[in-house]
C-alpha cells in the first residue's frame, strides 16, 4: 500500500466531486430534504397545528394498535403519556420511521460517487493512463472507494448532527428529552451506515470496473435501494423494530459481505484482466 | 550503445485471433525508433506488452534488462508513455493534472513540473482548464506527463494524431529536444510516415501482426530503392526530347527537370555535366521518403 498513491486518487476524486455542483449539490439537497426538512417539517406541523389531531379518527386506532403492541416497555409507556395523537405520531416517527431516510440519503449517495469511480475514468480515457502507471490495481481500489466513502459520511453525519439539533429545538419543549440520543440511533448512525456505504461502495466500484458505461453502472446501484425500501415497509407496518442488537447484526452482517466483497475484488481484478477487459 | 529493450518470438492472441505473431526486435539505449504500420497491425498491442499491463502468448521480452510480465511496476516506475488520447482531466488545470501524475509516479518535484512546463512553452497557461486547451497544447501537457518522473524510455502511441501541421512540427521538434537533453530512449508508433521521416534513427515495419522489415533509413533506401528520381532546378535546356546526355529526364515546370537515375552514383556526374552548360540552384532526391519505403515494404510478399 501506497499512501501517496491512494491519497492522489481519493483527493482528486472528491475534489472533482465537489467542484462540480451539478454532482454535489444533488447529494447535499437529497441529505437536507430526507434527513433534515421533511422531518423538521413534519415535526412543527405535528406539534404546532392541529393538522394530525383533525384527522385523529383514521390515526387514534393504528397509533393505539402499536402503542398497545410495542415491545419496548419504555417507550410504550413515553408514547402512552403524550397528551395528543399528533405529539404521538410525532414521537413515533422520529424515533423509527426516520431511519429508513437516513439510509436512503446515504445508499443513493455513495451511489452516485462509486458508480463513477472506474467507468468515469474509462469514459475520460483516463483509466488507461492509470494502468500505464506504477500504481497498484489495489491502491487503485482503496483510492477509489476512499473518495466515495468520505462525501458520503460527510454529508451524511453532518445531516444528523444538524437534524439533531433542528428537530431537539422543536420538540425539547413538548417531550422534554433529547431524541435521537440513545443507543439505536448511535448504533444507526456510526455504525450500520458506515458499513452499509462500505459495502454499497465497494459493489459499485467492484460493478463499475466491470461494465462499460456510468449508466450500466448505476443501473446496477439502483438495485441496492431494494433493502431500505424492505426496511421502510417494516418498520411502518411494525413487522419488526430495529432493536440495537438487531442493528449491531446489520452491521456486522454488511462488514462480513465488505470483506467478502474484498476478496473478490482482489481476485477478480489483477491489471491484465482490468486492462483487457476495459481498454480498447 | 546496449539495447534497452529485445524483443523474442512474442506471439499475442485474443479470445484465439493472433494480434502479433513472432515478432522479434530489440531497441538501442538513447535511440528514437518508428514503429510503422497501418491501424490494427499490432503496433499499440507491443506498446502494451512491454509495459506489462497485457501479458504475451508466448515468447521472451527485456525491458531495461527486465521481465515485463514480472517486474511490470519496475518498468511502469522508469517509463513514460504518451496515449493516443491525452488522457488528461478536463476539469482540473494543467498543473493539478501534472502534481496528481507526479503523485501516482511517486516523483512529485513542483521544480520539475515548473521545467517541464517551461520546456514546453505551457508555464503561461498552468492554471487554465485542460478542457479548454487545444489538442496541440493537451499534447505538450501529455508529454510533460510522461517525462515527469524523468523516465529512462518514452513510448509515444500516435502522438501527431489529430494534431494541425505547426503542432506536429512543434511535437517532433520537442522530441528531438527531450532525446538530446534527457537522454531518453524514444518508440514511437505511427501510421503518418512523413513525420518520422527526420526524427527516427531506426524503424520497425509491422504489418498483420509481423515485422517485415527493419533498419536505419540508409540501409532500407538502398535495399529497396533501386532507381533514385532526381528533380533539378536548374536552367538548362536540353536539346534530345527525352534524354540528356544519356540520362532519362522529364520536364516539371519552369526551370524544372526531374531525371530518372540508376543510382545515387551518377548523381556527381549528371550535376557536373549540368553545370558545364548552365546553371543548378537546387537538386534533390525525390522519391526517398519513408513513404516510398514503406509501400515497397508492405509490397512485398512475405508469408
Amino acid at each position: 500500500m501506497n499512501k501517496t498513491t491512494i491519497t492522489a486518487i481519493a483527493e482528486k476524486d472528491i475534489r472533482a466531486t465537489f467542484a462540480s455542483k451539478k454532482i454535489w449539490m444533488p447529494m447535499v439537497i437529497l441529505a437536507v430534504f430526507l434527513c433534515i426538512f421533511f422531518p423538521a417539517a413534519f415535526t412543527y406541523i405535528g406539534l404546532h397545528t392541529e393538522l394530525l389531531n383533525h384527522s385523529s379518527e383514521d390515526l387514534k386506532k393504528p397509533i393505539e394498535q402499536v402503542i398497545k403492541n410495542f415491545s419496548i416497555e419504555e417507550t410504550r409507556t413515553t408514547l402512552a403519556a403524550l397528551p395528543t395523537i399528533g405529539e404521538q405520531v410525532v414521537y413515533f416517527f422520529l424515533n423509527f420511521m426516520l431511519t429508513p431516510f437516513f439510509l436512503m440519503a446515504a445508499i443513493v449517495n455513495s451511489m452516485v460517487t462509486s458508480s463513477n469511480s472506474f467507468a468515469g475514468e474509462k469514459e475520460r480515457k483516463t483509466l488507461e493512463s492509470l494502468l500505464f502507471s506504477p500504481l497498484s490495481v489495489k491502491d487503485l481500489f482503496i483510492g477509489k472507494v476512499l473518495a466515495s466513502l468520505i462525501p458520503t459520511l460527510l454529508i451524511v453525519f453532518s445531516s444528523f448532527l444538524l437534524n439533531f439539533i433542528v428537530i431537539n429545538l422543536i420538540t425539547y419543549p413538548f417531550f422534554k428529552q433529547i431524541l435521537f440520543l440513545n443507543t439505536t440511533w448511535l448504533i444507526l448512525i456510526f455504525w450500520v451506515i458506515p458499513a452499509l456505504v462500505l459495502f454499497n461502495i465497494l459493489l459499485n466500484v467492484l460493478v463499475s470496473s466491470k461494465v462499460k458505461s456510468f449508466q450500466e453502472a448505476q443501473q446496477f446501484g439502483g438495485i441496492m435501494i431494494l433493502p431500505i425500501v424492505g426496511i421502510l415497509i417494516s418498520q411502518v407496518t411494525g413487522l419488526f423494530f430495529l432493536s440495537p442488537f438487531i442493528l449491531l447484526l446489520i452491521g456486522g452482517g454488511f462488514l462480513l459481505g465488505n470483506a467478502l466483497l474484498l476478496k473478490i475484488i482482489t481476485k477478480l481484478n489483477d491489471r491484465n484482466s482490468l486492462f483487457e477487459s476495459q481498454i480498447h | 550503445m546496449a539495447n534497452i529493450i529485445e524483443v523474442e518470438n512474442i506471439q499475442k492472441e485474443f479470445n484465439r485471433k493472433p494480434i502479433l505473431k513472432d515478432v522479434s526486435f530489440s531497441i538501442k539505449e538513447g535511440s528514437i525508433n518508428g514503429l510503422l504500420g497501418p491501424n490494427g497491425a499490432g503496433k499499440t498491442t507491443i506498446i502494451r506488452l512491454l509495459n506489462g499491463v497485457i501479458n504475451a502468448t508466448d515468447g521472451d521480452m527485456k525491458v531495461m534488462g527486465l521481465d515485463p510480465r514480472k517486474d511490470g511496476d519496475e518498468i511502469r516506475k522508469r517509463a513514460g508513455i504518451v496515449t493516443e488520447s491525452a488522457s488528461l482531466y478536463h476539469d482540473m488545470s494543467a498543473w493539478d493534472n501534472l502534481v496528481f501524475y507526479s503523485k501516482i509516479y511517486n516523483a512529485y518535484d513542483p521544480k520539475r513540473i515548473t521545467q517541464l512546463l517551461e520546456q514546453f512553452e505551457m508555464l503561461p497557461f498552468k492554471d487554465q482548464l485542460v478542457g479548454l486547451f487545444s489538442t496541440g497544447m493537451k499534447k505538450r501537457i501529455s508529454l510533460a506527463k510522461a517525462l515527469l518522473h524523468k523516465p529512462k524510455i518514452l513510448f509515444l502511441d500516435e502522438p501527431t494524431n489529430g494534431l494541425d501541421p505547426e503542432g506536429i512540427s512543434s511535437v517532433i521538434h520537442y522530441l528531438h529536444k527531450v532525446n538530446e537533453e534527457e537522454k531518453v530512449t524514444i518508440l514511437i508508433c505511427s501510421h503518418v510516415l512523413h513525420q518520422l521521416e527526420d526524427l527516427c534513427d531506426s524503424y520497425l515495419f509491422l504489418k498483420e501482426g509481423r515485422i517485415i522489415e527493419k533498419g536505419i533509413l540508409r540501409e532500407l533506401e538502398d535495399k529497396y530503392l533501386t532507381d533514385v528520381r532526381l528533380l533539378v532546378e536548374t536552367g538548362l535546356r536540353p536539346q534530345e526530347g527525352s534524354h540528356y546526355n544519356g540520362f532519362a529526364y522529364e520536364v516539371k515546370g519552369t526551370n524544372k527537370l526531374e531525371f530518372l537515375l540508376d543510382s545515387k552514383d551518377e548523381i556527381a556526374p549528371l550535376l557536373r555535366q549540368i553545370l558545364n552548360d548552365s546553371w543548378v540552384h537546387s537538386s534533390v532526391i525525390i522519391n526517398r521518403s519513408l513513404e516510398s519505403i514503406y509501400f515497397k515494404i508492405g509490397g512485398i510478399d512475405h508469408e
